[in-house]
């Protein structure tokens, strides 16, 4: 087989930076160690630009999100997924990160990796390492389990949730424990092309949430990194990635009302001023069909036409400008934070709350796209 | 000792810091010299509490007093909870003579007339303010010390600074405070903050402010001097046009330190050059709220930094009027073209 190559050099491009240079492609980027019988794997973004590897590409098209996506439809996720799963997945807020693929992660073994990580801990506790969150804890119960019902495509991993429990020194059976932390691994329509490229005992889990404590979400993060092979970083939520909720969430309010489309922005004077700009739901909705309908195609009535950036980009721009007739800033002066609607939130430093579960399958499928990017493999 | 004196003092103990404490204690002068021997202020907080506790016990103090040193706190501390601010209107012939114990009697008596039970504390602090605390019950209960509403007036000037009050509450002072000083009407002046010297500096104008000139004279052009004479800023005039366009909306010196300003926008959608939204007829409803841990100095940044390229007079009206609450509508003409697709947005004189 061959062999994971972890230290390499690759040079992340910002997403953000539009302009095009007319720098020539690097061939291929990371991974490439030919084994005996030719299988290799290939790097994300080789299978992105799969016909023009070698051409004179501006080093950018590749590395951005998809720029056009379905529009989301009604997901009656309840269906397909337990609600108490779905309980623990909305109304919380998760800090994302991305996660490279897993070697050997096996979705039949999750009672011994329950085992695994909760002795890792206890080493780790015994090592000196502080992981005391409340009160007197003689150690911790995790469990792994599986969320079924959550895969869209077919080359999809099921999703893995783990909750860790506190033992308290005297159980007392009669209160039902709340974890003190929880984490998910999960992958929603991952490009299929790179999911099949993956060798056999590769499973990818690209999107890595977790809500607790820093210290458990490292332990647990480390014990991956040992146990799999794997390495995790942040995710921020690109600018980008955030109009791209604004828009899609948008969409959604002639099924379900989002409530109000709430932006925030920071200027960067001293002090920093921050403008929170909420727009009244209807008058948002009514915004964004008029961009839909506007080059004159006459294809109305059906809701499977896709979402392009193009109207993404008007969309925000059309706010942006009806502000700026009002106060002469132009908003662009300093980045989006954060984006929230009664659909979820979403925080440029990587946070996300997901509030209703229709619509949770469109934003998980967003952001599994972002952690795929910006996986360095 | 009854139980509401004892939850107050405990509050007041558990949200004061221990330095500000001791100073409040020595202000409020009831400890005898032995008991302020016996205080050692380097303990605890439980510790000091129990302390207190039981020179309440021992003194037999009430939640009057409780309230009064709470009340003493609170005025020296005048930077805490959310402040709004009120305006006086119509005075009467005699407003301008009203006195400080004709307003108390008054005051009072017009209070305890309107609740039952209802407990009022006034005191006159250092600058010519007046500080009433009010303690309401109603038919039924006694005064509920746990809540009480703070109001700040300047004798003889119609600005009234509120703080935590219901709205059934409201129309109570407001008839008592406008009966006692001599107006028709107590008006909501659209100015709320955090900080009530900010607010009451920013209403009432005192602080460094600019006035029109057709001689500008010294400002800026100063601070140029001592740098390089061979060093020559390429963009110079543009820099001095927005720094004076800066200190022309918001002065030069220091700034009242408002938090927030909120604009609700009700005019028509003007965001693209075509399109169907442009031609519809009803606002577009957005709010926007600008926050900052000293917002006129941001503003003042954007301004000479050049980010918001004129002050609008959405912004110059904060400091203008002393509001920072506003409601903005399209100006209403006898009869409105089509064709003119921006109007001009109006400030509404907003609701009470």
């Amino acid at each position: 087989m061959f062999k994971f190559v972890s230290g390499f050099y690759c040079s992340i491009v910002n997403m953000e930076r539009g302009h095009s240079s007319g720098v020539k492609t690097p061939p291929t980027r990371g991974v490439v160690q030919k084994s005996k019988n030719k299988t290799y794997q290939q790097s994300y973004r080789s299978c992105l630009r799969a016909s023009s590897r070698f051409a004179l590409t501006p080093a950018l098209t590749a590395r951005r999100l998809n720029t056009s996506r379905r529009a989301p439809r009604l997901h009656n996720i309840t269906e397909k997924v337990r609600p108490e799963h779905l309980d623990i997945l909305m109304k919380t807020e998760w800090k994302l990160a991305y996660v490279t693929p897993l070697y050997q992660f096996r979705h039949t073994q999750l009672q011994s990796y329950s085992r695994q990580l909760s002795e890792f801990i206890a080493a780790e506790k015994q090592q000196g390492l502080a992981v005391e969150v409340e009160g007197l804890q003689s150690s911790f119960r995790v469990s792994f389990s599986v969320v079924p019902g959550m895969t869209e495509a077919d080359d999809d991993a099921e999703t893995v949730l783990i909750q860790i429990h506190s033992k308290p020194m005297f159980a007392r059976q009669d209160k039902p424990q709340k974890p003190v932390w929880s984490g998910w691994l999960t992958c929603i329509n991952g490009n299929p092309d790179y999911l099949q490229s993956l060798p056999q005992d590769f499973i990818c889990l690209p999107l890595f949430g977790s809500s607790g404590s820093e210290v458990l979400t490292r332990l647990v993060q480390s014990w991956f990194q040992q146990t799999f092979d794997c390495c995790f970083g942040c995710l921020e939520i690109s600018e980008t990635c955030l109009h791209w909720l604004a828009a899609l969430w948008t969409n959604c309010h002639s099924e379900s009302s989002i409530q109000r489309l709430k932006l925030i922005w920071t200027i960067p004077v001293k002090p920093v001023l921050q403008v929170t700009y909420t727009v009244n739901p209807q008058d948002a909705w009514d915004l964004w069909s008029d961009i839909r309908k506007e080059p004159g195609e006459e294809n109305e009535g059906e809701d499977g036409r896709s979402v392009d950036i193009e109207e993404v980009t008007r969309f925000i721009q059309g706010l942006k400008n009806h502000f700026y007739k009002h106060f002469k800033l132009d908003l662009s002066a300093g980045p989006l934070q954060q984006v929230s609607t009664a659909l979820g939130s979403a925080k440029y430093s990587g946070r996300i709350k997901i509030s209703s579960s229709r619509y949770m399958i469109t934003t998980l499928t967003l952001l599994t796209e972002g952690a795929l990017l910006k996986m360095p493999i | 000792m009854g139980d509401a004196t004892k939850r107050l003092l405990q509050r007041l103990i558990r949200r004061t810091r221990i330095q500000m404490l001791k100073t409040t204690l020595e202000k409020w002068d009831r400890l005898t010299l032995a008991q302020r021997q016996s205080m050692v202020f380097i303990q605890s907080k439980s510790a000091i509490t129990e302390k207190l506790l039981s020179i309440c016990e021992e003194n037999e103090w009430t939640v009057k007093h409780i309230a009064e040193l709470e009340m003493i706190h609170v005025m020296d501390n005048p930077n805490q909870g959310m402040w709004y601010a009120f305006r006086l209107m119509d005075p009467e012939d005699d407003a301008h003579s009203v006195e400080l114990m004709q307003f108390k009697e008054q005051f009072k008596s017009l209070l305890h007339e309107l609740v039952r039970h209802v407990s009022v504390k006034i005191k006159k602090h250092a600058d010519e303010a007046i500080w009433i605390r009010i303690a309401w019950g109603d038919g039924f209960s006694q005064p509920n010390h746990l809540k009480p509403t703070y109001v700040v007036h300047y004798l003889q000037t119609p600005f009234v600074f509120v703080t935590s009050i219901t709205s059934k509450q409201k129309p109570l002072l407001s008839q008592a405070l406008t009966v006692s000083t001599r107006h028709q009407d107590l008006k909501n002046a659209n100015l709320s903050g955090r900080k009530l010297t900010a607010i009451r500096d920013l209403l009432m104008q005192q602080y460094p402010q600019v006035f029109p000139t057709n001689f500008p004279g010294h400002t800026a052009e100063n601070n140029q001097m001592e740098s390089n004479p061979r060093r020559v800023k390429e963009q110079a005039g543009l820099e001095a046009d927005r720094l004076r366009m800066a200190h022309k909306a918001f002065g030069d010196g220091m700034l009242p330190e408002l938090e927030s300003a909120v604009y609700e926008l009700e005019t028509k959608f003007n965001g693209h050059a075509n399109g169907t939204m442009t031609d519809r007829e009803q606002p577009f409803r957005c709010v926007v709220k600008f926050t900052s841990t000293n917002l006129l100095e941001s503003l003042r940044q954007c301004a000479s930094s050049g980010i918001v390229s004129t002050v609008t007079p959405l912004f110059s009206s904060i400091p203008r009027s002393g509001k920072n609450y506003f409601v903005i509508t399209n100006k209403s003409h006898g009869s409105s073209s089509k064709t003119s697709n921006i109007t001009e947005p109006q400030i509404l004189d907003s609701k009470d």
